[in-house]
């Protein structure tokens, strides 16, 4: 009895939270403040010229992206369109800060953990997106 | 026939080409920033295996770790364990519920994670997710250990750091027991550890380098409030690796080293994690 009260009592403590964080803003709202620092929109994709590692970065996306932003990059409840012009205006810079650095406001994960040339390979292939759509 | 449909079920499992697996944490005591993706549920079950130094009953500690991203900024964890014994029996060790919270928006230099865990164990526990205060491991009868019950309120400091494609944790920890005046007890763990890939390869892998981290962490007990003995210290060394086996599960082991004469001679750990989204953003 005291264990089944204490299991409640523990389980009370992360459903609270939970309910408190029900009341959140729009993905949109969220996704509409977040901007690169300027440091980082200069920077170069080192792979744009090296059309041999696409391949890897379609892979990378289906494999660590896709779930939040379907395969093709349009997008579920769970992650943005990527082929839209807001995020497709963005420089390479920009798109490989927002990979690596994440957004805990927007549940966006941080990949800083992977190696950067694969967060590269991720950018070349959100740019590719685009050209793939019909 | 069951037999067969069972081993396609868990063959399933391990590689199922569904999406998910985002990052791989090769820490079995160490936590890094990077919390569970929101909406995902991880589901892992891990043992540490002591070895001990005096002759004592080699002990095996299970757990069931079912871990939920539930913000981009909160994830919540239960873990279910357990101990098993050569000699001294087996025993329901207790749970833990712990939260895990990123304060800050986005990446920066040091990424601090608050950590908050309530533990209702007994004193047969031996997972040693962390080790704090002072004194090696009990060897009663584990029948004797389980009658000892104990609530315990658990924080952590969480630092973490990507360097140059390294990552860098350190976590400082104290503990309170609120089932006895034991004072605060302070423990640490540190760890480095790197993915082995460069640029990803365009097909289907799974033993080429992209898949593998490796790392080492280190942790131990500094003492309590009430007594701080340098003498009655545990710490521990140990190698980690992980192996992304498929795009939801992954493998990771480490063998501990003890470097103190309250430390065990080993500690073997092993976990196997699959993950699986159930909610949305």
């Amino acid at each position: 009895m005291v264990m089944t009260r204490t299991i409640l009592a523990g389980l009370l403590c992360g459903l609270v939270p939970a309910a408190v964080v029900g009341a959140r803003q729009s993905w949109s709202d969220r996704q509409s403040e977040w901007k690169a620092p300027a440091a980082a929109d200069t920077k170069q994709n080192p792979l744009a010229s090296r059309p041999e590692t696409h391949a890897g970065g379609a892979k990378l996306f289906a494999e660590r992206c896709s779930a939040c932003h379907a395969d093709d990059g349009t997008g579920t409840s769970r992650g943005p369109n990527l082929t839209l012009k807001r995020v497709q205006s963005q420089t390479d810079g920009a798109l490989f800060w927002k990979i690596s650095s994440g957004n805990t406001r927007t549940g966006m994960p941080a990949f800083s953990g992977i190696p950067a040339l694969q967060r590269w390979q991720l950018v070349s292939h959100v740019r590719a997106l685009v050209e793939a759509a019909p | 026939m069951f037999r067969r449909t069972s081993a396609g079920v868990v063959l399933s499992l391990l590689f199922c080409s569904s999406p998910l697996l985002a990052q791989q944490r090769a820490y079995f005591v160490t936590y890094d920033h990077y919390l569970e993706e929101p909406g995902n549920l991880e589901l892992a079950v891990a043992t540490t295996t002591g070895i001990p130094k005096r002759g004592e009953s080699v002990y095996t500690a299970p757990w069931l770790e079912i871990e939920y991203g539930v913000t981009g900024w909160w994830t919540t964890e239960l873990y279910l364990e357990g101990v098993t014994t050569r000699n001294d029996g087996n025993a329901f060790t207790g749970f833990r519920l712990e939260n895990r919270f990123r304060p800050l928006k986005s990446e920066h230099r040091i990424n601090p994670v608050i950590y908050v865990e309530y533990e209702g164990i007994n004193e047969a526990s031996r997972i040693q997710k962390e080790i704090v205060g002072a004194g090696g491991v009990h060897y009663e009868p584990i029948d004797e250990l389980k009658r000892e019950h104990e609530k315990e309120l658990e924080a952590k400091l969480i630092l973490s750091s990507a360097v140059r494609g390294w990552n860098l944790s350190e976590n400082f920890i104290v503990e309170r027991n609120l089932s006895e005046s034991e004072g605060f007890e302070f423990g640490y763990s540190v760890g480095v550890s790197r993915p082995l890939g460069g640029l990803a390869s365009g097909t289907a892998c799974r033993l080429c380098r992209e898949n593998f981290v490796l790392g080492v962490e280190a942790y131990g007990g500094l003492g309590s409030t009430e007594a701080f003995d340098r003498a009655a210290q545990r710490h521990y060394v140990a190698p980690v690796a992980a192996w992304r086996l498929g795009e939801r599960t992954s493998l990771k082991g480490s063998v501990g080293f003890g470097l103190t004469d309250t430390s065990d001679r080993y500690l073997v750990r092993v976990g196997f994690a699959y993950e699986l989204p159930v909610g949305s953003r």
